[in-house]
């Protein structure tokens, strides 16, 4: 997992000019553009670990930017896209929404819009990302935990204490108190709030 | 056409082939019931004639034989003297069909056997008997017993039968009659029998017991006696009827068809500009896309502290560029959709003619909005120099316009008014025709009004704001002048004014 600098910006269009200067655009808030010219050469290549937004023309030869997008959404493909086209129709506009379109902007496009909607977009990836980044830590962590320390976590869970966890699963508070402590370490959780919310996901999930 | 049938012209001719089986079945069929009805009304014609002939040689000829028994029974009754000078030999003079009387007087027996055994059967039935019959030969022998002496007659059919009261020509007529009797037959008229067609035939006793002949009338009806004539008018009448419904029925089909075609092509030319749009807009927003880019991309760098000066120069080149594309795909397509500019030639027109044609060619939808139209002014006829074409399509869409504005109020509200004038004196400099519309619609709102003749303009949401504009192009084209103004209290009126035909 590669972790860049800044985020990456693909755009995909078949117009030269249009490229050029779309680029130009958005690498002035600093973000940075990598360009296709080609639709499927951009679905063969393109990195999907990069953080970013995918900025793509409706109007292309070929294949059309909205069959690209359902390949995109089809293939799981986390970043966010733009739609640009040069006349949209209503039902162009909701076909793109329906298939997974971040947003749907009309050329020629205002400057103000288009970085407004990238860094939207963005700001919605990184999000993701981190929230799917921190869901597979909690994996990792939780596939340590031994089968009882499993079962203290999910009696923790449910609220109960030391003292009724001994009694639910005939262990002294003693035990309980060790398998605790063995269990708080490995899930690296700093408190039990944090515990809680980070894992009474996956302990539903666990159980049958 | 061609398209749905990969064998376009064979396709077609098989469909018109079957097209024309069809209608001559159907003139076959009422050619065929035609003259079946004109041949039995004929048959019956002739039959109901035939028996009327028949049955009035069968009242004479029994007419003419009563008599005979009423002269053997006067002879008896009055039993003349048998001398020479006896006056029943003088009867032959009178009756021309007995040719002789002949008397047997008490103890004298008949020298003929025959006579003798007919009037035994005479006495025994009290009344005249056949004595013999030679049919073919037309004579026979009448005996009636009395007393003293007894009568025989002999006869001559020939002289009985009554021609001049004969109801047919004997030589010409095709009706056979024959007098018959135990085989033997005597031929009054023979007729005209043989063919193949239809027999009449008449079979009745004469009423007189003592001559038990019998009329026998046929009558032969050949095919070619019916009546060919009428048959074949009646055939061709048909013929003519049909082709005639055909030619109705095509000229409907082609009208139709003609209606067809030009909504089609209305159609086909709405999907084109559709198309022609779609591939404007794409074609002249790439450049503009980056034209906007650029600059904007241009003013950020600027904006930066310190400037991006190298950066923002090549975003300007880059728009300068993309601005000069723009032109030149606007100059492309302008050179694509050259304008026939070279002017049509100008005709004579006359300008109440083209609107009457254009009211009709719209008169579904004048109809479907419940508008009728008012002409005022259609005398006289004002003739104006125009391209007849150009006229039309002005006209068509100033009419449709102010449809489509009169759809905008109630039913009971909507007027259309074409008035046709004058303006100056005919012949004179600068003389001209003026068409006004005036239409009761929603009007034109006065911010429009300088805007109206502007290409894309449009009060109409779904207006392509090409109509008037058009209008305008192909009046200036052909030195006529379009204007409009608000009607009051409420409308339009738009104003065409072309130069006047010299006469």
């Amino acid at each position: 997992m590669s972790t860049p600098l800044s985020p990456l910006i693909h755009l995909v269009d078949d117009d030269e000019a249009v490229r050029a200067s779309l680029g130009l655009l958005i690498g002035t808030v600093g973000l940075r553009v990598q360009a296709w010219a080609d639709p499927l050469a951009f679905i063969a290549q393109f990195d999907r670990d990069s953080i970013g937004a995918i900025v793509l023309d409706v109007r292309m030869p070929g294949i059309s930017g909205l069959t690209v997008l359902e390949q995109l959404v089809a293939q799981r493909v986390e970043q966010p896209v733009i739609m640009l086209t040069g006349h949209g129709t209503v039902e162009m506009c909701r076909r793109a929404f329906k298939s997974g379109a971040a947003e749907f902007l009309e050329k020629p496009v205002n400057d103000e819009a288009l970085l407004e909607a990238l860094q939207n977009a963005v700001r919605q990836h990184v999000k993701t990302r981190e929230r799917l980044g921190a869901d597979r830590q909690a994996r990792e962590h939780y596939a340590q935990l031994s089968e009882r320390e499993r079962e203290v976590l999910g009696l923790i869970v449910s609220g109960l204490t030391n003292k009724e966890i001994g009694r639910a699963l005939a262990v002294s508070p003693r035990t309980v108190e060790t398998h605790r402590a063995n269990l708080f370490a490995k899930l690296e959780a700093p408190s039990l709030a944090q515990l809680i919310r980070s894992y009474a996901a996956l302990v539903d999930e666990a159980a049958p | 056409m061609a398209a749905l049938w990969p064998n376009g012209h064979n396709a077609l001719m098989l469909h018109r082939v079957r097209r024309y089986r069809l209608w001559i079945l159907v003139w076959c069929g009422f050619t065929a019931l035609g003259a079946l009805l004109i041949a039995r009304q004929e048959l019956a014609h002739l039959r109901e004639a035939f028996e009327t002939d028949a049955r009035i040689v069968h009242r004479l000829l029994s007419q003419r034989v009563v008599q005979h028994d009423a002269v053997l029974a006067t002879l008896a009754l009055l039993q003349p003297p048998a001398e020479a000078s006896s006056p029943e030999q003088r009867l032959p003079a009178l009756y021309p069909q007995i040719l002789s009387v002949q008397r047997r007087d008490r103890g004298v027996p008949w020298a003929d056997s025959r006579l003798q055994a007919a009037e035994a059967q005479s006495r025994q039935w009290q009344r005249p008997a056949l004595a013999s019959a030679d049919l073919p030969g037309g004579r026979y022998q009448l005996v009636l017993a009395s007393d003293p002496a007894s009568f025989a007659l002999r006869m001559d059919l020939h002289a009985v039968v009554p021609w001049n009261e004969w109801p047919m020509t004997p030589d010409t007529s095709p009706v056979r009659v024959a007098l018959e009797h135990e085989g033997q037959a005597f031929v009054v008229q023979p007729g005209r029998l043989g063919g193949h067609g239809w027999r009449f035939a008449f079979h009745k006793h004469l009423a007189a017991d003592s001559q038990p002949f019998d009329v026998v009338a046929l009558r032969d009806v050949a095919w070619h006696e019916l009546p060919w004539i009428v048959m074949l008018a009646w055939a061709l009448a048909v013929a003519a009827a049909l082709a005639g419904l055909h030619a109705l029925l095509r000229q409907r089909e082609r009208r139709q068809r003609a209606e067809e075609l030009l909504r089609l092509g209305q159609v086909a030319r709405l999907n084109t500009l559709g198309e022609l749009a779609a591939g404007m807009a794409h074609e002249i927003n790439q450049p503009l896309t980056a034209v906007l880019a650029n600059t904007q991309a241009a003013q950020r760098l600027l904006g930066d502290d310190p400037p991006e000066l190298d950066t923002a120069r090549l975003a300007m080149a880059q728009a300068t560029e993309q601005a000069r594309r723009a032109a030149d795909v606007v100059g492309r397509l302008r050179r694509a959709v050259t304008r026939p500019d070279a002017a049509a030639p100008l005709h004579a027109v006359v300008l109440q003619d083209t609107v009457r044609n254009a009211l009709h060619l719209l008169a579904p939808e004048l109809e479907r909005r419940g508008v009728q139209p008012e002409l005022q002014g259609v005398n006289p006829p004002v003739q104006v120099l125009a391209e007849p074409v150009g006229l039309e399509q002005i006209i068509h869409n100033l009419l449709m316009n102010a449809l489509q504005a009169l759809e905008q109020v109630p039913a009971s509200e909507r007027r259309l008014v074409l008035a046709f004038s004058h303006e100056g004196t005919p012949g004179a400099q600068g003389a001209r025709g003026v068409l006004t519309l005036t239409d009761t619609g929603p009007g034109i709102a006065p911010e429009a009004l300088p805007r109206l003749f502007e290409p894309f303009f449009s009060t109409r949401a779904d207006g392509l704001g090409l109509g008037l504009s058009l209008c305008e192009t192909l009046a200036n084209r052909m030195g006529a002048s379009l204007s409009a103004d608000h009607h009051s209290p409420r409308g339009a009126r738009l104003r065409l004014a072309l130069p006047l035909a010299t006469a």
